[in-house]
């Protein structure tokens, strides 16, 4: 018995040791470049994207999101095949190790579903983000129309991206 | 020696039959080939559907050009990028050449978009954009003239079903006919650009 309780102790100080070495997921994962897509009166849904970035040694993974003002937020992707883009939600959104996922348009993103109000520019919104430990984070998340500059070929460079933030 | 040619014969032999058998692999997805319908050549073509306002039908704009675009209002981000993009290159546009201009969002789902809201949807872009629909019987035959396509998929989101289309912008010249087809994400300067070739045409 006295065994037992040493091993299982054994084992629980290994697995907190490895944990506090790690750090949660929520810690490593830095949210940059947040936005959310303003949308026309009356639109039931709209998108976040954002820039996920991992410190750590090891991938993690955001697993659900929840947002302010919709009823529902799924983790979704894009995929152009067979000519049509066709959306698809994912079970979760990688972000190996030391490195990232970019949630961007076209792409993956945060799907807003059943929003309670205009997404209006200029206002600001909650997004919870829970990784695959169950280690959460909550972001702001500034409402943005996208594209709203015509973008000539020449500009395509540092500058103007510079200038988008 | 005979051997060793025949060796090197087997060999080459077996090589082919693996290369043959992974490019099948990889390549040959035949169900997905003939279940869709395969763009070629489109048409283009006349069609009458329904705006807020009433009946809308791409005769009555004889003498202008148009851009037209198959979409759904709850796509989060492929259709507001398309007609974000388009609004920026109409924004360009003179009034006069404004004036020979109108763009429509014809609305692949017609079940959950009704009219009232493709008309602000439309015109949130762009006062010069229509948002119309009608029923399946009514679309199919246009999405396929022009080289479109769509379909719904029943989906575990929130959403309830999805769709998938294509996304391109169809201009159409003064006289009617389809001049251009702009693939996805074609950038507003070039939009821009073929518009004002269009509208630049004698009718
Ligand atoms: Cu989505």
């Amino acid at each position: 018995m006295g065994r037992v309780n040493a091993l299982l102790a054994m084992c629980a100080g290994i697995l907190l040791h490895g944990a506090v070495l790690a750090g949660s997921a929520a810690d490593e994962v830095a949210v940059a470049d947040a936005y959310a897509r303003a949308v026309p009166p009356g639109q039931a849904n709209s998108a976040a994207f954002m820039l996920m970035q991992n410190s750590a040694a090891v991938a993690h993974a955001v697993v659900t999101a929840a947002s302010s003002v919709s009823a529902v937020a799924e983790l979704h992707t894009h995929t152009m095949s067979d000519g049509m883009m066709q959306m698809r939600q994912v079970a979760r959104i990688e972000i190996p190790a030391g490195g990232e996922a970019r949630l961007q348009p076209g792409g993956l993103h945060v799907m807003l579903i059943g929003l309670h109000s205009d997404l209006a520019p200029g206002s600001e919104l909650s997004l919870t983000l829970t990784f695959e430990d169950g280690s959460s984070k909550q972001i702001r998340v500034p409402v943005r129309r996208i594209a709203m500059k015509m973008m000539p070929h020449k500009m395509e460079g540092m500058q103007h991206g510079k200038m988008q933030h | 020696m005979s051997v060793t040619g025949h060796n090197r014969l087997a060999l080459l032999a077996i090589f082919l039959l693996i290369a043959t058998l992974g490019w099948v692999l990889l390549y040959w997805s035949p169900a997905v080939q003939t279940t869709l319908n395969l763009r070629e050549r489109p048409r283009g073509g006349d069609f009458v559907l329904d705006s807020h306002a009433g009946p809308v039908s791409l005769q009555q704009f004889r003498g202008k050009v148009v851009a037209l675009y198959f979409g759904y209002t709850q796509c989060p981000d492929v259709c507001p990028t398309s007609l974000g993009f388009l609004s920026l290159a109409v924004n360009e546009l003179s009034a006069e050449e404004l004036a020979g201009f109108q763009g429509l969002f014809v609305s692949v789902d017609p079940e959950r978009d009704s009219l009232a809201h493709l008309q602000s949807y439309g015109a949130y872009f762009h006062p010069s954009i229509l948002g119309i629909t009608g029923d399946k019987a009514r679309l199919d035959p246009i999405v396929e003239s022009y080289g479109a396509a769509y379909r719904k998929v029943e989906s575990a989101s929130a959403m309830g079903y999805l769709i998938d289309h294509s996304s391109e912008t169809y201009l159409i010249d003064r006289n009617g006919v389809l001049a251009e087809v702009l693939a996805h994400g074609t950038p507003p300067v070039d939009l821009l650009a073929a518009l004002r070739r269009l509208l630049a045409q004698p009718q």
